[in-house]
């Protein structure tokens, strides 16, 4: 056989490799390219899809903002004791909604989401993200305050709801984050804290007593 | 006339030819099928983001729940990216000097969004819902992978079709107690398949296959 046949066919060979390497490459390099995308489909369609862009407004937000001045429809949110916590002009006392097992729970899911991070899965306000803050020694951070002394006991749950939806010195408002009712299923949650932190025996039922020693 | 005889390597050529119509074919095959499949074409997209935000710190140092910022997830089709209040939430205070959060401070001043790129994109025509997924206790680990171990988040799972009815078939896999949906490094402490088959039956999940449940 000539040479130039055999060598040829080696080269050949060799050269299809490449794209066999090229593909092992792929399917182990993590990159910031845009996808391969062979076949095309129907998969980018020329329409808008939530947070998309739109060139054509000057935020360039497919999805638009309310319109200042309107409401939609259930959504005057009139009751002021439940959106606001507050009745003539005054935090309510005590939860307008009825505190049962499931509206804890709810709150402990919420408050462990939302607000463990910087005021602790107890309330002492030493959150993973507290901790940070002083790590970091930023100037400006007021440590978040812990749920367990007189004055936050005494507050009514209308001024704790109404902290929790504007915000309050650092602390941003949560009102935009966390739904009205989920709100006060935190407040419930954390009266629910506050006696876990500042318990006489006689406050558990007798027949638990003991499991407690 | 010895140029009219077949020279001798000739008597190589038939078997040669059949070596090579038996090897071209698997070769073409394999590149087709393995150039072309989502694990090389999709899976390891990292795009660089407009802002350095890394889920390691942020969930993985910090412990934020997904839900913290992905606020819709539970309620709508859509996790959502979180607005830059969210971020302002705490960078108002923490590290607010970066340099590396210029990008975030500049769009909460001018209200013009940032545009953060998509990592986790499917076609246009199938509608995912996250809520139906995750309220039923499909984790978000399932589609995403380990985000609280991703500086940068990339894709982790092929998002192909087969890939989406592989659970649909057998959504016993991916499932557990729905309180531990972000909860992305959690273990069932016992068999996943036992346990994911006794949610499964407890709950009544039988995830359809339906071309419309996905394509409308």
């Amino acid at each position: 056989m000539s040479k130039s046949v055999i060598i040829g066919g080696m080269i050949a060979a060799l050269l299809a490799l490449l794209p066999l390497l090229f593909i092992a490459r792929a399917r182990v390099v993590r990159s910031d390219r845009t996808r391969i995308h062979l076949i095309q489909d129907m998969d980018n369609q020329p329409k808008f899809k939530a947070q998309s862009s739109n060139p054509l407004f000057a935020d360039r937000r497919a999805m638009r903002p309310r319109v200042l001045g309107t409401v939609a429809r259930e959504q005057l949110n009139e009751d002021t004791r439940l959106y606001l916590g507050m009745s003539n002009g005054e935090f309510v006392p005590t939860n307008p909604l009825p505190i049962t097992e499931a509206l804890l729970k709810r709150g402990q899911e919420r408050y462990d989401i939302f607000c463990a991070a910087c005021h602790g899965l107890a309330g002492y306000g030493d959150g993973m993200v507290a901790i940070r803050a002083d790590e970091l020694q930023e100037g400006t951070w007021t440590p978040p305050t812990s749920y367990h002394n007189d004055l936050m006991r005494e507050r009514e749950d209308g001024h704790l709801f109404n902290t929790i939806t504007n915000g309050i010195r650092n602390m941003a408002a949560y009102g935009p984050q966390i739904p009205a009712q989920d709100r006060w299923a935190i407040v419930a949650y954390i009266r629910a804290l506050q006696r876990s932190q500042n318990a006489k025996l006689e406050d558990v039922p007798e027949e638990l007593r003991a499991s407690l020693r | 006339m010895n140029h009219f005889v077949f020279p001798k390597w000739s008597n190589f050529a038939a078997p040669a030819l059949v070596i090579i119509a038996l090897i071209v074919p698997g070769y073409a095959l394999s590149v087709v099928y393995y150039g072309g499949s989502p694990r090389t074409t999709d899976v390891g997209y990292e795009p660089a983001q407009p802002v350095e935000y890394s889920h390691a710190l942020h969930v993985g140092k910090l412990g934020i729940d997904c839900r913290y910022c992905h606020t819709t997830v539970e309620s709508s089709a859509q996790a959502s990216i979180p607005p830059t209040q969210t971020c302002m939430n705490c960078h108002k205070q923490i590290r607010a000097e970066s340099r590396k959060l210029l990008p975030m401070k500049q769009s909460h001043a001018t209200g013009m969004p940032i545009e953060w790129i998509r990592v986790h994109d499917l076609p246009d025509y199938v509608y995912f819902n996250h809520s139906a997924h995750v309220t039923r206790g499909v984790s978000c680990v399932s589609c995403h992978g380990r985000v609280d171990k991703m500086q940068v988040v990339y894709q982790k799972e092929t998002l192909s079709m087969a890939w989406c009815l592989d659970c649909h078939r057998r959504p016993e896999k991916h499932l557990r107690e729905q309180e531990f949906v972000t909860q992305l490094d959690w273990t069932p402490g016992e068999d996943p398949l036992t346990y994911g088959l006794r949610i499964r039956e407890r709950n009544n999940i039988n995830p359809s296959t339906d071309c419309s449940t996905c394509h409308r």
